[in-house]
């Protein structure tokens, strides 16, 4: 299990725009952390830069004992493993069991090894039943499921996802929150669905324009009706209910 | 349905068709590669008169298509468009070349005879083609052509182009979806709007190519697809079916098979 640093981070994408203006936080061992913020606010920017999609204008990360340079770039990203918002952007083998074998083979796992990998990450999302099904046959949740399978299969030592239960149906989504819940490993989940991130993150780090406007416990971040509502939120829709 | 989702449900139905359960589906890749360009190259290497000769050749499609359990009609309705193109190969031979043949008491100009040979040499080589992609996925045919020493580079792009293809097309599918939802009224897309749908479609399919990209190097792609059929072993068995396919072939292009089989029904 790895930790994650980030010191004083800046990112934009052409001049004079910054998306990320001088983010700090750190992120423990089996630390589970949800990042939100209204659109724009650079989450998903934030997490690519994580991984190393982009490289940051200026401030330093450190993932593991790896700081975030061209060179270690295979180490961080064996590491993190990065669920995509869009799923039809992170699946492009043909069949279920094709592209969560992709990772293992190509860390040049043996056969046996890819298999026990593949029946793992299937099993832990609850999806053995897809396995030699075509990807292009799948509905939206299931292919949600299975690009968070062929993630695991890759058994990162950090999650990273990007808004996970977008297009999931209650019983999928409720499957992905235990699933979440179960795995112990250190998680950033970007989301705006607040409901899950209060059952699946103590903590949580709320952005606004590329700034970090509170990081703190996530019962006392999102019961803070003004806090979201300031920076385009709104209470999570259980609170909504028992406050009525 | 419109066009482009037809061609979309047509690609997607050929994967689902080449990833079957099936015998043929799990002969070895390489073989059925061999096999398919070895009849093209048989199939091509026919006289232009040799008509007879060549029909004989089509008991590899007809048993293909028997084995791999395929539909002839399926098969004619996705080669719609191509066949045609292939039949109108030879169709100016008749005007050039008048001399005259005697098949019985029929006779014939010998532009016939070549034109009919040509029309039959493509659409046998269309229904290799069409057998060869119906039982083997993409990726199969990719880990063929790297045993063939085919540059890594070269098989990747092939890959990628394939995968590419499919993004393209739903990517115009949902543009040109978009258009008519707010243009019912118009058929097809007004010309003044085609430039910047071609270009919303090219930086859209550049943004969606791109993720799949960073999605793939994130899960440890570095450049080539070594793994392809790490899992597919060349077992006697496909051997021995290309061997019994070569012999035929070898034995249909020296041997008038139907000429003998004429004789033998007829007893002339």
């Amino acid at each position: 299990m790895i930790s994650i640093h980030v010191k004083d981070v800046s990112f934009s994408y052409e001049q004079g725009t910054e998306i990320l203006k001088h983010l700090s936080f750190d992120v423990c061992k089996r630390e589970s952390v949800g990042l939100i913020g209204a659109n724009g606010a650079g989450k998903s920017t934030l997490l690519k830069l994580l991984v190393g999609l982009n490289p940051v204008d200026s401030g330093t990360i450190q993932i593991g004992e790896y700081s975030m340079k061209k060179q270690y770039l295979p180490q961080i990203r064996a590491k993190l493993g990065y669920v995509f918002q869009d799923s039809d952007s992170q699946l492009f083998m043909s069949t279920v069991y094709e592209d969560i074998a992709f990772a293992p083979r190509n860390y040049g796992l043996s056969p046996e090894e890819i298999d026990q990998r593949v029946d793992q990450a299937l099993a832990l999302t609850g999806i053995g039943h897809l396995r030699d099904r075509q990807i292009h046959r799948l509905s939206g949740g299931e292919k949600k499921l299975v690009s968070i399978a062929t993630i695991l299969s890759m058994m990162p030592e950090a999650l990273l996802m990007d808004e996970p239960s977008i297009a999931l149906d209650p019983r999928n989504r409720r499957n992905l929150i235990h699933i979440l819940n179960t795995l112990d490993l250190p998680k950033i989940i970007a989301s705006h669905d607040l409901d899950m991130i209060l059952e699946t993150c103590s903590r949580t780090i709320l952005l606004s324009d590329g700034e970090i406007v509170c990081d703190g416990p996530t019962e006392e971040i999102l019961r803070n009706r003004e806090l979201l509502e300031t920076n385009g939120l709104e209470l999570p829709l259980c609170m909504q209910a028992s406050g009525r | 349905m419109s066009r482009m989702g037809n061609a979309i449900y047509e690609i997607n139905a050929m994967e689902t068709l080449a990833a079957r359960d099936q015998w043929m589906n799990h002969i070895h890749p390489l073989v059925k590669f061999i096999l398919t360009v070895s009849y093209i190259a048989v199939v091509v290497s026919f006289p232009k008169y040799d008509l007879s000769r060549l029909l004989a050749m089509a008991v590899y499609p007809i048993a293909g298509f028997l084995l791999a359990e395929l539909s002839f009609g399926k098969c004619l309705r996705r080669l719609r468009v191509v066949l045609p193109l292939v039949c109108v190969v030879g169709l100016a031979n008749p005007f050039f070349d008048r001399t005259a043949v005697w098949i019985g008491n029929v006779c014939v100009r010998a532009g016939v005879i070549s034109m009919l040979t040509l029309m039959l040499k493509g659409i046998f080589a269309v229904l290799a083609s069409y057998l060869l992609v119906a039982t083997t996925t993409l990726e199969q045919i990719c880990y063929a052509l790297q045993l063939l020493h085919l540059p890594r580079i070269i098989v990747t792009q092939i890959l990628l182009t394939g995968r590419y293809l499919t993004l393209l097309l739903a990517e115009v599918n949902r543009t040109t979806q978009a258009y008519a939802l707010r243009a019912p009224n118009q058929k097809g897309v007004h010309y003044k709007v085609w430039g910047s749908l071609t270009g919303q479609l090219l930086l859209r399919s550049i943004d969606r190519a791109n993720e799949l990209y960073e999605s793939m190097t994130l899960r440890g792609y570095t450049g080539d697809f070594g793994y392809l059929g790490a899992h597919m072993h060349m077992r006697s068995q496909d051997l021995v079916y290309l061997v019994i396919w070569c012999a035929v072939f070898a034995v249909v292009r020296r041997v008038p098979v139907i000429l003998w089989v004429g004789r033998f029904i007829t007893g002339v």
